[in-house]
């Protein structure tokens, strides 16, 4: 059981690095607009159908 | 459903639909300025831009002369200098985009504005409505900037965020740090606590475990538990009780009495560590949800008072130059351009034009300034340009007395914002001196039961659920309204609104839509009607504000003639001549002027029309009457199922008006015969919200305009249909979407709801209270069985308090 005198240290450590992480995300402005992001991986790709559509409009 | 536009979405009204074939179909639109945005969508190969619009979204139409808007002083050094950071070869700058609505709006000022040669970074904050651009100016304008965003259908403002704000924000990031850093303590406590509680208190490495919860406690109690020590004390040196106080003795008791038990080698007692810890996080999660609230409001208003005028072109020395408002003084001479809003109250010295003072008086129809006459900042000038010689900036504008007579109103509500001040005292101190009592009660018998009890005594009552019954309901019933379009700015407002029995609207903007359309036209025997409108439209076209008639004509297709000899007499009519013809088009009053009598006929026609409030326009070819045009006011499509359905709910309904009693009277009756009072003034309408206040009275009023700042602010609840005019949203505790009446049945019904759930919350919480109290002071229940119990109340509180969303969802 002697284990936990070096894993209790050890979780704290990795708790100081998910406090840091996240403070670096929140200085970064990650946090600023939380809605935006969600639907910007939905949007980002253009349609394969509407670009076949206007492919056959140019022809 | 009727059709709608293809575009924004706004029902399409039979008598003027653009269509056009864009892409493979054809589609149809509203106003010419969507089907245009619309082309340039498709032609930049971004089509999609539809599918990925939510169907039931409505887009802001583009304003309607977008095309011909000049935004080439944008490039002026000396404007930049106001808004432009420069960051090595790229400039960068702050926009603020009001009709951001969507996602699919995001996406499509991002792709567009990064596709052009020379921005290298195009960025939306969809949050806050913000564009941030940074760009080479060498191979860009700004001003370019500006007209591609206008070209795909959004105004953007420059923006330049004040120092309030800033401030703002860096709080706000204060609290998000403590409340993630409380966070993180608590779920690494949780591992501590755990093997606490499964025994490892009794054996060989009790004291690691101890010192370990002191690591983690010690900086979360002094980092997280800062602003609650601080504001309890400072409310102690101020000689005030606040809610903090308590937190603060609580959670500083306990982390004394734990780590006196950690370092006291005789003590057999308990460490509490954990319950400091969850404790603060639990409340710093409170303080978020609120603050986040108060944020929205706060951005929103911010957002508002960029739209004042902050440019101004000054005359010197006979040149021109566009200059910040900052630096224009008094006595100097600005020009203002037709469709401008005017920056400055000052005097007419040249020029003639009718200028729509509408959002300061309630006066529909624009009223002709000559020389020597006075103009108001923030009224629009609709036709010449003027030369206006500066008299009031600022702060000392009539605007701005208007503002402030809203900020009195405001102060005149504050009674019932000090009850909520009043109370919280007394609840602190009742809670402190229970501690206190149960702590004198248990100290004879046992040091630290005495101890641990007043503990329990403070957290238990600490009003969390308390605390969260309310602002957690608002937080929720805030992002049903703002999923509505509706923008709550205060949760008292909501409150209030659930109790309202009597409505007041306001007429132009409000009930009917504050956009003058062609509704009636009549030419003389022999003639046709499309010939008039095509005369009207040449003629109108070379105006410079085009006004329904050009519109009308475009759709039915009617081709423009070339007119010679054009002049204009602002606020009356024009003249021209098309060929031989000489064509004058104007008022009743124009026409007298000119000295062309009107035939009987048209006389009567001309009052039957008035009696419908129709303002009407004659059409004269070669000093004979050929025919006359009727423009009205049209009433928004929902304004009716608004008024009846809360009329059915029991409400009380009034209209009250700035506009002609003639038209006013027209107007009611077509709504099914409601109370009104018309031809009155800002200060009127304060007074008779006040007299009905008097009357004991719950009311809501429903306005847009500046002119009813103040009565907006009078009024229990103020309600204001967002529009182009920014400001006027001000006075407004909620503002309903623009084009949407409607809404303000949802918000009616969530206001309602809400009421309900929050009440529930407050018994909840004080049933807990009433049922633990007693037992924490008998020695009952150890802080940490207290700070466990506190969280599941306000879990229960926050559970019932999302039941506003879900019930909403049902009833859709």
């Amino acid at each position: 059981m002697e284990v936990i005198y070096g894993l209790l240290p050890g979780m704290l450590i990795l708790g100081v690095v998910g406090v840091v992480v996240f403070i670096w995300a929140v200085k970064t402005g990650q946090y600023d607009d939380l809605d935006g992001a969600g639907h910007r991986v939905l949007l980002d790709d253009e349609d394969e159908a509407e670009q076949n559509n206007e492919q056959e409009k140019l022809k | 459903m009727s059709a709608t536009c293809y575009h924004c979405g706004l029902d399409l009204q039979a008598e003027s639909t653009f269509s056009a074939v864009i892409g493979n179909s054809e589609k149809s639109f509203c106003c010419h300025g969507c089907q245009t945005v619309c082309q340039t969508i498709y032609d930049a190969g971004l089509a999609s831009f539809y599918q990925k619009a939510p169907e039931t979204q409505i887009l802001t139409p583009p304003a309607e002369d977008f095309e011909y808007s000049d935004t080439s002083f944008y490039d002026l050094e000396e404007i930049q200098a106001d808004y432009v950071n420069q960051q090595g070869e790229f400039n960068q700058i702050e926009l603020l985009v009001e009709n951001i609505h969507c996602a699919a709006c995001v996406w499509l000022i991002e792709k567009s504005l990064n596709a052009q040669e020379g921005l290298e970074e195009a960025h939306v904050n969809f949050t806050t409505k913000r564009l941030k651009v940074a760009w080479r100016p060498k191979d860009l304008k700004l001003s370019k900037i500006f007209k591609l965003l206008q070209q795909i259908g959004y105004q953007a403002t420059p923006f330049d965020s004040d120092e309030a704000e800033q401030q703002e924000i860096a709080t706000h990031r204060q609290l998000v740090y403590r409340m993630a850093f409380a966070g993180f303590a608590m779920m690494n406590m949780l591992w501590v606590s755990i093997a606490l509680y499964t025994g490892a208190d009794q054996g060989e490495f009790k004291m690691w475990f101890y010192w370990i919860s002191f690591i983690i406690a010690t900086p979360t109690f002094l980092y997280a538990g800062y602003p609650f020590i601080k504001q309890g004390l400072g409310g102690l040196v101020r000689r005030q009780l606040t809610m903090d106080l308590p937190i603060a003795i609580g959670a500083t008791v306990t982390y004394a009495y734990s780590t006196y038990v950690l370092l006291a080698p005789s003590s057999t007692g308990h460490i509490y560590f954990d319950t400091v810890v969850n404790f603060l996080f639990v409340i710093l999660v409170g303080r978020y949800f609120e603050a986040a609230a108060k944020r929205k409001a706060l951005s929103e208003t911010h957002r508002l008072m960029t739209l004042q005028p902050k440019l101004a072109t000054r005359i010197e020395a006979g040149e021109s130059q566009v200059i910040s408002i900052k630096t224009v003084k008094e006595g100097d001479i600005v020009l203002v351009k037709p469709g401008d809003s005017i920056p400055v109250d000052g005097k007419v010295i040249s020029g003639e034009s009718a200028v729509d003072e509408s959002m300061l008086t309630g006066e529909s129809i624009p009223i002709v300034k000559t020389v020597g006459e006075h103009v108001i900042a923030g009224s629009i000038n609709t036709e010449g340009a003027l030369k206006v010689q500066v008299e009031h900036i600022l702060n000392q504008t009539a605007l701005a007395k208007m503002l402030l007579l809203m900020a009195q109103a405001q102060q005149d509500k504050a009674p019932i914002q000090a009850l909520a001040d009043k109370v919280v005292p007394w609840f602190v101190l009742a809670t402190i001196s229970l501690a206190i009592v149960t702590f004198l009660i248990w100290y004879r018998i046992d040091v630290e039961k005495a101890l641990l009890a007043a503990t329990s005594v403070l957290i238990i009552t600490c009003p969390c659920a308390l605390g969260l019954a309310t602002p957690m309901s608002m937080a929720i019933a805030t992002g049903v309204a703002a999923k509505n379009g509706v923008i709550l700015k205060s949760g008292m407002a909501l409150q209030q609104l659930a109790r309202v029995n009597h409505m007041i609207f306001d007429k132009t903007g409000t009930i009917t839509q504050g956009k003058l359309s062609l509704c009636y036209s009549e030419p003389s025997e022999g003639d046709t009607a499309e010939r008039l409108l095509q005369i009207a439209a040449s003629l109108e076209s070379y105006s410079e504000h085009p006004i329904a008639i050009v519109r009308e004509a475009k759709k039915k297709n009617l081709s423009l003639q070339v007119i010679t000899h054009f002049q204009n007499v602002p606020g009356k009519g024009v003249s021209a001549d098309i060929g031989q013809q000489h064509y004058y088009i104007g008022t009743q009053n124009y026409l007298e002027e000119i000295g062309v009598e009107l035939a009987p006929k048209w006389l009567e026609m001309l009052q039957k029309c008035e009696q419908e409030a129709i303002s009407t326009i004659f059409i004269v070819e070669d000093n004979v009457v050929s025919g006359m045009m009727g423009f009205r006011d049209k009433l928004r499509p929902d304004a009716s199922l608004t008024i009846d359905t809360q009329r059915n709910e029991g409400l009380f309904v009034e209209v009250l008006s700035g506009d002609k009693k003639a038209v006013v009277k027209a107007m009611m009756k077509r709504l099914g015969g409601l109370n009104y009072q018309a031809e009155l003034l800002p200060e009127d309408k304060v007074r008779f919200i006040k007299a009905r206040q008097q009357q004991e009275k719950v009311i809501a009023m429903i306005g847009d305009g500046i002119n009813d700042a103040a009565a907006l602010t009078q009024a229990d609840v103020g309600i204001a249909m967002s529009s182009g005019v920014g400001m006027a949203v001000e006075g407004a505790d909620i503002v309903l979407p623009q084009n949407k009446l409607a809404s303000l049945l949802v918000v009616k019904h969530l206001a309602e709801k809400t009421d309900k759930v929050i009440k529930q919350n407050l018994m909840l919480s004080l049933s807990y209270n009433i049922i633990m109290v007693p037992l924490a002071m008998m020695a009952m229940i150890n802080p940490l069985v207290a700070a466990v119990t506190m969280p599941i109340s306000s879990l229960f509180v926050i559970a019932n308090a999302s039941r506003i969303q879900t019930n909403k969802k049902a009833s859709r």
